[in-house]
């Protein structure tokens, strides 16, 4: 088998952060993050990502996706490995590609290491696209381990039960103007001592992801049904980000806000004790300084608990990418 | 007597004006046209502008046949004709091209992004070496080994081709 082309992109950044009440300001170096593609025939390709992240103690090591996939046709794509999980339009937008996203962070019901909704999956997906006219209906569907032992992480060394995790996503373009409309479900059944609950995810999302103007919206609502004995619990979040890029000579600056909310039910095993209630409110400006670099300011003012204080935050975060030869 | 052949003198000066202004007009269309070229054993002869966009984008990475898949070529920066084809068919700047496809290539919809020709003899020359592979040049440089493709039903030279 051969490799007929090759793309590597490398993605870095530094923070500056100055919160009230955080011990642990100052300059940060966020992830660095290496992907590759690779076409090994005319059906076959490999993707993988690997990322380096500081840490007190060192750099975290984690492999991202490392995924192979077999196209039948445009409709029809079958592939194995570890995914970022479709059922975030975020989590499968931008990965791990700080660059390419417009502010600073992840939302909170979509972070990276969070517990709200799954990052990762591990498993096999069937992905496909029809087009009508203007028209266009891609779907992604799923089997696979669901969350880990620890629920924070995928089930990379197998299942923790014998009920595997399932979800089917889809959006729809109708214009071919940048407008989408989506949404997913995922089912999985998730260990927490002494019991299991079944979980159920569904989340949509409105988007606007081309031209000046973007705009993306998503609601996620998780469910977790015990298989003994309680109630179930319903944590729901939200959140809207709105961003515009200037005309003209300021075409380099794209100022941005966005609301985030999160509502966790607090009789949840699942989530109890990891997650609260989370409100917050950004405003913020990303500087293209050059064609693979930018820097983003950015304000936060948010809360993490129901009766917890509003705390202020700045940002100043300098991220890049870096691809090989021929990428344009 | 004299009025009316000073009319008809203007009159036929008028003509041969329109006569000659149509024919730069013509000669102005040809150079500055784009056509979409593609490898001579691809079955299709025209292709609607809404796919060709669709192909362009990546989002279509297959021939209607599904046996075939679509290899992209396009023109290295500064290229009149590359600036033709990001304002009509991507409607993006350079900028905006450059950040499509990295993002493209890693969200993993696509395994490579388009491959990079620096001259009009390159693309013909790849288009017709290459099974499934689909391209731009200016209509004035079109040779012989490729097929010419009609968008939206109207090559190149017809009045109202979408790409010029």
């Amino acid at each position: 088998m051969r490799t007929t082309g090759f793309h590597g992109f490398l993605f870095g950044d530094v923070v500056y952060v100055t919160r009230e009440q955080a011990a642990n300001d100052g300059f940060l170096i966020g992830q660095l993050v290496g992907h590759g593609n690779a076409r090994m025939s005319e059906r076959v390709s490999v993707f993988g990502e690997v990322s380096a992240t500081a840490q007190a103690s060192g750099y975290a090591l984690e492999l991202e996706r490392a995924i192979v996939r077999y196209d039948f046709a445009d409709q029809f794509k079958l592939s194995v490995g570890r995914y970022h999980t479709p059922a975030s339009y975020w989590n499968t937008a931008y990965h791990h590609g700080l660059w390419l996203q417009t502010s600073v962070a992840r939302p909170e019901i979509i972070k990276v290491g969070g517990r709200f909704i799954p990052v990762h999956f591990v498993g096999a997906m069937a992905e496909g696209t029809l087009n009508a006219g203007k028209t266009s209906l891609s779907y992604e569907a799923g089997v696979g381990n669901g969350r880990g032992t620890v629920v924070t992480r995928a089930g990379d060394a197998g299942d923790v039960n014998r009920s595997r995790a399932s979800l089917f996503a889809a959006r729809l373009r109708p214009f071919d103007n940048g407008f989408a409309l989506g949404g997913s479900v995922y089912f999985d059944r998730v260990e927490v001592d002494p019991d299991s609950y079944d979980e159920r995810i569904a989340s949509g999302h409105v988007v606007w992801d081309r031209g000046a103007p973007e705009l993306i919206a998503e609601f996620a609502r998780v469910d977790h049904d015990p298989r003994q004995a309680g109630q179930k619990s319903t944590s729901d979040g939200w959140y809207a980000h709105a961003g515009w890029r200037l005309g003209g000579s300021l075409y380099q600056f794209k100022p941005y806000v966005r609301v985030e909310h999160v509502d966790v039910s607090m009789t949840d095993p699942v989530f109890a004790q990891a997650l609260t209630d989370y409100r917050a409110g950004i405003a913020g400006l990303r500087f293209d300084f050059d064609a693979l670099a930018t820097i983003k300011g950015e304000y936060r003012r948010e809360r993490f608990g129901a009766n917890a204080d509003y705390l202020n935050g700045f940002y100043v975060q300098v991220a890049f990418a870096i691809a090989t030869a021929g990428v344009m | 007597m004299l009025r009316t052949r000073s009319y008809t003198a203007m009159l036929l000066l008028l003509l041969v004006a329109l006569i000659r202004a149509a024919h730069a007009d013509a000669q102005t269309t040809a150079s500055t046209a784009v056509a979409i070229v593609v490898h001579p054993s691809t079955r299709i002869d025209n292709l609607d502008f809404d796919e060709l966009r669709r192909i362009f984008r990546g989002e279509r990475q297959f021939w209607p046949d599904q046996k075939t898949r679509i290899t992209l070529l396009v023109r290295a920066p500064v290229a009149q004709e590359r600036k033709l084809v990001l304002e009509k068919i991507y409607r993006m700047s350079e900028e905006a091209f450059r950040q499509y496809w990295i993002a493209k290539m890693f969200r993993a919809e696509v395994a490579t992004g388009p491959k990079l020709v620096y001259s009009s003899e390159m693309a013909r020359e790849l288009v017709t070496a290459i099974p499934g592979a689909i391209g731009f040049m200016p209509a004035s440089s079109v040779g012989s080994g490729v097929k010419v493709l009609k968008i939206d039903g109207r090559l190149p030279s017809d009045p109202g081709y979408i790409l010029r």
